[in-house]
This record gives structure tokens, sequence and C-alpha cells, in this order.
């Protein structure tokens, strides 16, 4: 069985989207159903067999006792046995194919939802918060495993053992089996009405451990605060006013299980009682065998008690609909076509770009480019200027196709930019954004993160002294080899912005967009990261997104945004010559100095 | 997002019994519903055993034997001892349902209370979501252990004995062959359970680096998209899933074949008593209600083996946790009153650091032979490059740690003679990354001082300049500020956090200021409640800013642990060292950026490039 692995029942569960819940987990289980169908007929056998013992204790009271046949009696034995045996072999094999269905769509699921996640569109991500989309991807799938493994399977396991041993009690005695399933549709009522609420007062409770969970990591996180104003007894009494919240939550939910179980206890009890009642009165009057009333009162238990789980069941069952529902969301959302194109060239590209009256849109109507047009050649550096919001990260999230432009036109050498297939663009172009994120993996694994090559050490090594970093590497104990992140080194975001242009180093592409970032880090740093700049742009058709002037200066041609337009465009030197937004920008250089001194004369310096 | 660390240290200790003792020692307060819950356990464990008996009667008496009177008396016995059983069921689920959250509500607060006491040195050997899950997860397992443990131990030993009791009544000989398979029961069963868990142990390590997966995967999302890592990351995904669908196919599957296992083996008990029970009828030594009962106790007595199981696999990881537990609780706070220490009103006066040395672990010493006095009222600036120990000073200066050596003085008093809340209730802190708690800006400012009315609150968020931007939100000072505050910006948390420094009054005022930048109105705010705060208070401020430096009386250069260059900032610069060089290049930096057109666009509003992409919500 295991070595008839899920993954080669390859089913696009795109197809699973449908509006009705039980129809779409019904096609999530494609590729399951004969062994979800095995697990459920092998549960019926199972119930058989063990009806079958029953049946097999009335012969034995009946025929191998009553009449003495006492060299039948290794017949009983053996036959008990067996039956055993066949009932427990039966039960297993429904226990296996059911978690193998479960696991099996699980994994599929989760495989499909990590790619999904990182095929889905940008516009996507934006309007999706990382907490809520976790959620879904992992307790929302759990649940859906809960629901195949747990909940539709025991339901099944419930009414078949429910419905074969009821069929055994009526080939026994059609009354008093009627008789015997009075209490049933009573308690199938009363466990779904005590689950319902069961589940809430579960939710109330969790609901509180999350808050008590918060209070705790506030308390830890921000111990320095609470130190600093010795605020212990207020953190204590806030801590116990939670958690007590949470002992009061806790005994309700305990408390409806106290109420449930006995009340349901009681009322299998006196159906017992009553079928054990009716059974020896039919016995005593003669009506049936002995044997028979052993046969029943054995059958009888399976009948009822396991009733009372299905309330339970079916309450959870539909916290698992709730679940599909949320999964199947994520799932209807569009993929990105990475590599559709209708031009595929072969080697890279050359760099030259136009932009002729390019428009672009947000979904949410928020018009962020109008108009943009300008050209720059291979090699070129682009240098972009203006405030947050005036539309220069949007210009260059068109590159890489993360957004695709409304209206107007991008050529690149020459080819419309829609017509590249993503991935080939993506591969051409290198980002180094202005907080790089690394992932929590080696710094080696880190730096060929986007490589998709055999890369030596030495290549590795080369480009961490390009951008100024590999000294600083070797000084971890572990070198190249030292995790990155919370369970590792924490990185400043100097350090992190060199090994994102190491990674962007060992990617070489043929165009550029660097996030200018210096303002953020201190002034030794911002040499280190300035030489790894310089070093990373050479030959290379570059866009860089400024905030100060500083780094535009050297740019072959520098744009200057505003609310989505261009306002000025340029070199240095031209712009110095215009009359605008750059050249008083660039004046205030003038003044610095100026202010400097003033301010070492004022103190007796000069 | 905190519930998923990987180590979760479920490393298999020996059993110690003193842990387990201790552990056991935490019922104490509640031995009454400890003592409730055992005896209705037991009543109803007797009572399963009575149930089999009286059908027995009701076989061999009633319908065997004709007796009516017996019938009658056996089914009101019966209904009886249903009810009997129902208040024992009722009383044992809840007895143990509120004693388990009790004890889990006991751990956690005097967990939480010594948490309160320890030293920042605890902490900063300790990732937070270690901590979070000795208070969370290992109270909940010892709770766990305590009650419904205890209670599985309980009712599987006394129902194993009263059905061993009963059995030996109808016929000892029968009775032996059954006891005979309990061991055999036992060591399977135990066998069975010690497997499953540790693949429930798997599948939960597993299960949080699938999270931590698809977590990186989703805010990593852009630089996947740029590197064109799709597939590999696919790859590398799934061979996590894979071993995550081995792990719990596997654990799901051992389920599966445990429980047909028992009862095999219990049919094997079964068919013993038919074979040799029915044998055994032709000379009366056993009745046919004998042999049916005897199949009900057998089921008694094999269903408790596997919870007894169980409770001993769980037991080990139990007593893990309340090692880990008492381990927290037994940790001395290293900083702490000394037996005498005082409490005074005030801590002001004249602050001496005479011959401190200070480090954090003994290999890399951070002060050396520090010396340095500070005049009450004096304003002291720091500044240097990171990791020259400025931060150690204040540390050092709040009692958050102790010198290892030489002494610091409050008023002439060595600070160790006084209590640790005379000093931190009276000093003023400012962090670098504000921190506030989830609540509203209201509440938050009155941490600094619980009694405060609100119109003491809103006046220190106008000393501190809050004000204007607290009141421009939608709902002014009742704004949920959110967990961590994240809903505001650095600059307004800072603010924040100046108002609740105001509101405390504090007589020494500590501020480290943050780095990153903030709009220059928001500085302009902060700078003015700075100044407030330091006006006739000794303070101490780890400076970034120009404008900060320059208001201090005194700015010390701290390297390596050692006090540089000091004086003032005249003459600093006249001295034309360390601290002139930093000056220079910040001072061009900071000029550029108070007037660089593009940074004052940006307002009073958490700003970062990415906002540019959902601005026109």
């Amino acid at each position: 069985m295991s070595s008839l692995s899920p993954t080669t029942t390859a089913y696009d569960l795109k197809h699973a989207v449908t509006s009705n819940r039980l129809e779409g987990l019904w096609r999530m289980m494609t590729g399951f159903r004969l062994p979800y169908l095995g697990a459920t007929v092998s549960l019926a056998i199972a119930a058989g067999a063990r009806a079958a013992e029953h049946f097999l204790l009335r012969y034995f009271v009946d025929q191998v006792l009553a009449q003495e046949l006492f060299q039948k009696l290794w017949l009983v034995v053996v036959g008990f046995v067996a039956l055993a045996a066949l009932e427990g072999g039966f039960s297993f094999l429904s226990g296996r194919l059911a978690a193998y269905t479960a696991e099996g769509i699980t994994l599929r699921l989760r495989n499909y939802l990590f790619d999904h996640i990182q095929r889905l569109s940008f516009t996507y991500h934006d309007h999706t918060s990382t907490g809520e989309l976790i959620e879904r991807c992992t307790s929302d799938v759990d649940a859906v495993r809960r629901f195949f493994a747990d909940q539709a399977i025991g339901v099944g396991r419930i009414l078949s053992l429910f419905g074969i041993s009821l069929a055994a009690l009526l080939r026994l005695n059609v009354r008093l089996a009627l008789l015997s399933v009075l209490a049933v549709p009573i308690l199938v009522l009363m466990s779904i009405f005590f689950f319902k609420r069961v589940s809430r007062a579960y939710e109330a409770m969790q609901e509180q451990e999350a808050v008590v969970s918060t209070t705790l990591q506030e308390n830890l996180t921000g111990m320095r605060v609470v130190r600093a104003f010795a605020r212990q007894d207020f953190e204590r009494a806030k801590f116990q006013r939670d958690s007590w919240e949470k002992f009061l939550r806790g005994r309700h939910f305990m408390t409806m299980h106290s109420l449930y179980w006995p009340i349901s206890d009681t009322l299998c009890g006196l159906q017992t009682l009553f079928g054990i009642a009716m059974g020896a009165r039919m016995a005593l009057s003669g009506t049936i065998s002995v044997g028979t009333y052993l046969a029943y009162t054995g059958l009888l238990i399976w009948v009822i008690w396991p009733i009372r789980n299905l309330g339970r069941l079916i309450v959870n069952m539909s916290s698992g609909l709730v679940s599909y529902q949320r999964v199947i969301e994520v799932i209807a959302q569009k993929r990105e076509p990475l590599t559709e194109g209708r031009y595929q060239p072969d080697g890279d590209v050359r760099g030259e770009l136009v932009f002729d009256r390019v428009c672009f849109t947000y979904a949410s109507g928020y018009r962020a480019l109008d108009e943009v047009s300008f050209r720059c050649q291979p090699g070129q550096i682009t240098a972009l200027l203006g405030s947050t919001g005036s539309g220069k990260t949007t210009l260059v999230s068109l590159l890489p196709r993360f957004y695709d432009y409304t209206s107007g036109s991008i050529t690149l050498d020459g080819v419309e930019l829609k017509d590249y297939p993503r991935h080939y663009l993506r591969r051409q172009i290198g980002i180094v954004e202005q907080e790089p994120f690394l992932f929590s993996r080696t710094i080696r694994e880190n730096l060929t993160y986007g490589v998709h090559r055999k890369v030596t050490e030495e290549e590795i090594e080369a480009a961490a002294r390009a951008a100024a970093i590999h000294d600083e590497i070797m000084q971890f104990p572990k070198g190249y080899d030292t995790l990155v992140g919370e369970r590792g080194v924490m990185l400043s975001g100097g350090q992190k912005q060199r090994v994102a242009i190491a990674r962007t180093l060992l990617k070489n592409p043929r165009i550029l967009i660097l996030d200018d970032a210096t303002s953020s880090v201190d002034v030794e740093t911002e040499h280190l990261i300035r030489q790894a700049l310089q070093h990373l742009m050479r030959g290379r058709t570059t866009f860089i997104i400024a905030h100060r002037i500083q780094s535009v200066m050297n740019a072959d041609l520098i744009l200057v945004f505003d609310r989505g337009r261009i306002v000025q465009m340029g070199t240095h030197e031209e712009l110095l010559q215009q009359e605008g937004i750059y050249r008083r920008i660039y004046e205030l250089q003038t003044r610095v100095d100026v202010e400097l001194e003033k301010e070492m004369a004022h103190v007796g310096v000069l | 997002m905190s519930e998923y660390f990987d180590e979760e240290e479920e490393k298999q200790t020996q059993l110690s019994p003193q842990t387990l003792r201790r552990i056991l020692a935490q019922t104490k307060p509640h031995w009454k519903w400890v003592a409730g819950f055992m005896a209705s356990a037991a009543v109803v464990s007797v009572l399963d055993s009575v149930f089999a008996y009286l059908r027995k009667m009701i076989v061999d008496d009633a319908i065997l034997g004709g007796n009516q009177a017996v019938f009658a008396q056996a089914l009101l016995l019966y209904g009886g001892t249903i009810l009997a059983q129902a208040v024992g069921v009722f009383a044992f689920i809840y007895l143990v349902g509120i004693l388990g959250q009790r004890i889990e509500y006991d751990l956690r607060c005097a967990m939480f209370d010594h948490l309160q006491e320890l030293s920042f040195d605890y902490f900063n050997r300790r990732p937070v979501g270690w901590i979070m899950a000795r208070v969370t997860s290992d109270s909940e397992r010892v709770a766990h252990l305590v009650t419904w443990g205890l209670l599985d131990v309980t009712w599987g030993l006394l129902n194993i004995a009263t059905a061993a009791v009963f059995m030996y009544i109808i016929n000892w000989r029968l009775a032996l062959i059954v006891l005979l398979m309990l061991p055999i029961l036992l060591v399977v069963a135990s066998q069975f359970q010690k497997r499953i868990l540790s693949e429930y142990r798997r599948v939960r390590r597993l299960n949080s680096r699938i999270t931590a997966a698809y977590n990186e995967n989703i805010i990593g999302v852009r630089v996947v998209k740029a590197l064109c890592r799709e597939e590999e990351n696919l790859r590398e995904f799934s061979e996590l899933s894979g071993a995550m669908y081995r792990s719990s196919y596997r654990a799901a599957w051992l389920s599966a074949l445990f429980l047909p296992t028992v009862q095999i083996i219990s049919a094997l008990g079964a068919a013993s008593v038919i074979g040799y029970g029915g044998w055994q009828t032709q000379w009366g030594t056993i009745t046919i209600g004998g042999i049916q009962a005897f199949l009900s106790y057998i089921g008694f007595m094999m269903w408790p083996i596997q919870d007894l199981a169980r409770v001993y696999a769980e037991l080990q990881h139990a007593v893990a946790s309340g090692e880990r537990i008492f381990s927290l609780l037994d940790t001395p706070p290293t900083v702490a009153d000394k037996p005498g220490a005082v409490e005074v009103d005030n801590i002001r006066g004249d602050i001496s650091f005479e011959h401190v040395y200070f480090d954090y672990d003994p290999e890399t010493p951070v002060l050396e032979d520090f010396n340095l006095y500070v005049k009450q009222g004096e304003a002291i600036a720091l500044v240097g490059p990171t990791g020259g120990g400025k931060t150690t000073i204040v540390n050092l200066l709040c009692r958050f740690y102790e010198p290892c050596q030489g002494v610091i003085r409050i008023a002439g008093r060595d600070y160790t003679t006084l209590t640790l809340h005379s000093i931190q209730s009276r000093i003023g802190v400012v962090l670098q990354t504000p921190h506030l708690f989830s609540g509203t800006i209201r509440e938050n400012i009155r941490y600094g001082r619980l009694g405060a009315t609100d119109a003491e609150v809103e006046e220190a968020a106008r000393i501190a300049g809050a004000h204007d931007f607290i009141v421009k939100l939608a709902h002014g000072y009742d704004t949920e500020v959110g967990e961590g505050g994240q809903l505001l910006s650095v600059g307004q948390k800072q603010l924040i956090s100046l108002a609740r420094a105001v509101l405390a009054q504090p007589d020494i005022f500590v501020m480290d200021e943050a780095t990153s930048s903030v709009d220059t109105l928001t500085e302009a705010y902060i700078q003015r409640g700075m100044e407030a705060l330091m006006k006739g208070r000794t303070s101490f401020i780890i400076a970034h800013r120009l404008s900060t430096v320059k208001r201090a009386d005194r700015i010390l250069f701290i390297d390596h642990g050692r006090i540089v260059e000091a004086g003032s900032h005249a003459a600093l610069l006249r001295a034309r060292g360390r601290y002139y060089q930093l000056y220079v290049q910040q001072f061009q930096r900071e000029l550029e950026r108070q007037q660089d057109y593009f940074l004052a666009a940006e307002g009073l509003h958490p700003t970062t490039e990415r906002t540019e992409s959902t601005e026109g919500i």
C-alpha cells in the first residue's frame, strides 16, 4: 500500500471548485474514491463479523450447551477466534485505507496550495493578509483532513455498526429489535443539540486561550517596559484575570461534557434495561431461546451506545465544510501564467527599453502611472526620483510583469513586454529591495537562491567579496553556513542588503532594479553598500529608485516623478539648467556646507 | 504567529521520582476534588462489574431458574445502578475537568509570577517562544497527567481489580486463565503506544515546519517570483509534505492496528472461556450466565489496559514537561532585592559609576573599570558606534543588570542596598523600538501611572507632543493600538511611549533614540517631548540626532566600553576628535534629510514604499 504514492494521482484541484460543498469534497477525493469505498466496505465486513460472533454465541448456548454436543465445542472456539480475526483484520484494513485516503488527499492539497500561492498574482497578495492565508493553508487544511480521516469515516462506522447490528437484531426477533431502538432518534437529536453547544463552548475557551497567549507574549517581549515602570503587579493581575477567564470558560466546557455523558448514559442504560426486561420475559415465556437472548443482549450494546458519538461527528463535520469553503476560495483564484508568451527568445536581452504613454491603474481604481514615456539604451542607468506614492515603485514593478500596464506600450529590444513569458523576463531582471527579504536558510543558500545552475564555492565567495559582505560572513562562527533569521543570526539592515546584492550578482541579470536604501543605514555601511552597488551596475541596464539626490547624479537619465507623471527628465547637468524641482533640491546641498561652516564658527572651531 | 516554534524539546528523560512527586503535589491544595473524582471513578468502575453480575443473575436465576422474584429484583437493581452510575460519571467528569483547568491556571500563574522576577540574563538566553511553550503547553500536559492520567489509572486498576474479584467469585480457574493474558496485553499495548506517540510527535514537528514554509513563501512571495524559484520551492516543499504524509500515515495505521490487536488478544481470552467454560458446564461448575458475565469481564479488563499503556507513554513526557516547569520556577533571579534593601520614595541625587566591570558572558567583557560621575539634573548624551557599550551603561543604571564588580551609587548609596522597585519605579524609560501593549492609546499612556485620571493622561500626551495626532485618529484616545502597537507608525509609538514616561514623573529619564527615520514633523514633536522630560531631571540619552546631542550638558563618546571623549558639544568639536568626525557626517546627512523635498512630503503615517501599491484604497 505504501508503495502507492499518492503524488502519482495527478489531479488539478482547480476542478474541485464548486458551490456545492459536499460535491466539492467528493471531487477532492478523485483518485482516492476506490480506497475510500474499500474502507467503508471493510467497516461493514468488520461489523458483520462482530454480529456473527453473537450468532455463534447463540449456537454455542442453544446447540452445544443445551443439547450437550460437546464434541462440537472446538468448532465454536475456532469459529470465535476466526470471526474475531476477521473483524480485527477488516477494521485494521478500513483504518489503513481511510488513513491512506485522508493523508493522500491532504498531501495533494498541501502541495497544490503551496504551489498555488507562489503563482497567484501580486494583485491578490496585495489584498490578502499573511495570517489569513496561512490560517487557510494550515488549520483549514487540517480541518479538511479530519473531515476525511475521522468524521466522514466515523459517521460511516457508526451507521454501518448500527445498520448491521440492527439487521442482526431483526433476524433474531423483529419485535425485540424494534423495541430496542426506541431511544435512538432521541439520542441522535440530543447528541446534535449538545455538541453544537459543546463546540461553541470549546471555541469560546480557545479564544480565551489565545488572549492568554497574547498577554503572555506581550509581557515577555515588553519585559523591559514592564521592569522600567515596575509594573510587575499590574501585569500579574492582568495575566491572572485573563487566565481565570480561561478557567471559567474551561469549566463551562467541562460542565457541558459532564452533563452530556451521564444523561446519554442514562438514556442508553434505560433502553438497555428495557431491552433486557423484554428479552428476558420473552425468554421466560419461551418465545425466544436462551441463546437468542444472550446474542440479543450482546448486540443491543452495539446498536445504542455508538449513537452517542454521532452528534459530535456531525457537528464537527460542519466545521470541515466551512474549512473546505475557505480553502477552495484560495484555489478558485486565478494563477499567473509564468511560461506563456508569444515571443520566446533563446539568449539574453540587450536591455533597450522604450516606454510609450504607459498608464497603470490598480484594481482599486487608483491611477499610479499616467502617460509615462521615455527610453533607455542597453547598459544605461536610469534614476527615478520622487516622493512616496509618486509612481516609482509601480513603474519598475511593470518590468518583470509583476503587474501588467493598463494602456500604452513598453517594448524591450523592440518586442512588446506583454509578449515575453514572465519567467523569461524575471530571469533577465535582478531586484535589490530597500529592505531585502532573506529566507531562514544558510547564508550560502540565500546567496544561491535565485541561481538556476550549479554555483562553485569560488563564485559565491567572489560575489560576496564584490558585495563587501565576505569579511563579515567569515566572522560568524559557521561562516557561509550560518543560519539567517530567528533561529540563527539576525543580520542588520545593511548586511541584509549586501547579501541581496551578492545574490543578485550571482544571478547575473541583464536588467537591474535598485531600491536605494542607503538612507536607513549608518555612514560606514552606506559607503560599503555604495561600493557594492557600483560593482553590480557595471554593464547592466539599471533603474534606481532614489530617495536622495546623491544617488542619482551619475545616472544617464533622471526622471522626476510627481503623482504618477514624469515632470522632469534629463541628465544631472541638463536638469540643473532648468527651473524646477530638481534644481531646488540640489541647491539645498550647497546650503548644507554653508550651515556646517556657520555651526563650526559658532562653537569656535574655525 | 508564535505558535510554531520548531524546538519542542521532546527529549525522553529518565523518569525522576522526585519530579513525579512534585507534579502530584500540585493537586495538594485541591485534594478534596482529587478525592472526589477518584471516589466517583471507583464507584463507576465497580458499578460496571455490578451490571455484568446482574445480567448473569437474570440469565441464571430468572430465565434458566425461573425465579420471578429475583428477576424483578435484578431489574430494579439494574435501574438503580444506572442512576447511581450517572451521578458518578457526572461527578468525575466535572471534577476532573475543573481540576485540570485549575491546575493549569495555578501553574501558569506561578510561572508568570516568577517570570516577572527573573533577570534579563534569563530572557536573553531564551527565545520568547521557548518560554511561552513552557507556560502554555507544558502546564497543559502536566495538568492533563494529574487529572485524566490519574483518573485513567484509578479507573483502569479498579476495573481490573473488581472484574478479577467477580470472576474469582464465579469461577476461579477460569479467572486465572484470563488473568494470565494481562501481562501479554500490557506489553503489546505499551509498545504500540510508545511508537504511536513518537510518530505523532514527529507529525507535530513537521507540521510546525510546514507552517513555517507557508509563512516564508507568503511573506517572501515577491522575492520568490522575482527569482523564479517556484519549481525549486515546490520540490523542496513536497519533500517536507511527503515526510509529513509518511509520518501521519504511519501514525494513523499504527493506531488502526492497535485496537484490532487488543481485540484479537481478548478474543483469544474469550475463546478459552467459551471452550473451557463450555466444557465445565457438563459438571455444573459454571453456568451460561457465568460465561456471559466472563465475556463482559474480559472486556472490562482489556480496555483499561490500553488506557494504562497510554498514560504510561504520556507519563515520561509529562514528567519532562514538569521538569522544565520546575527548572523555570527554581531559577533564582540574578538581580533581586538584597536582604534589608530599603524602599525609598525618590532617587534624586548624584549618580556615580565607580570601577564598574561588566560582561554578558565572561569571555567578552563589555565594561572594564568604568567610571562616571553625573550630577543631579544633568543631561548626558551617549554617542558612539553600535556595540560600544552605550546600552549596557543604561541597562546597568536601570538595574536590569548589576555590575560584576564595582559600585553604582545613587545619591551616595550603593544602589544594590535599595529595592528594585524603588529604583525602577522612579526611572522613566523610552526604548528605541517602543513597545506598546494591545489596548487603547489611553491605557498605554496610563501604564506610566496607573492611578492617573483621563485629564492627566491627556496632559501628559500634550507635554509629550502626542496629543495632536491622537485626537486626529478616528477614536482619539480610545483607538486600539493592535497587538504590539502594530496599527501605529514607529513615530506614533515613540510619542506614546514618551507620554507614558511623562506621566510616570520619573526622577531619572532614560531614552534610547530611534535610528529609523521618522518624518520631520514627528521628529519635531519627539524633540519637544524629550525636552519636556529632560527638564530638571537627570537624563541619559543614547543619542542619534544632533539636536539631542546639542541639548545635552555633557556628551560621552563611548567605544569598547570606555569613555573615549567627554565634554560639552563645543568643547568636543574643538578637540576635533572622533566626536567631531561623527558630528560632521551626521550633520550633512541630517540637513540633507530635513530639507529633502521628498522626505518632507511624507506625513505622520506608517509609510513604506510598499504602501504605494495599495495607496488608492
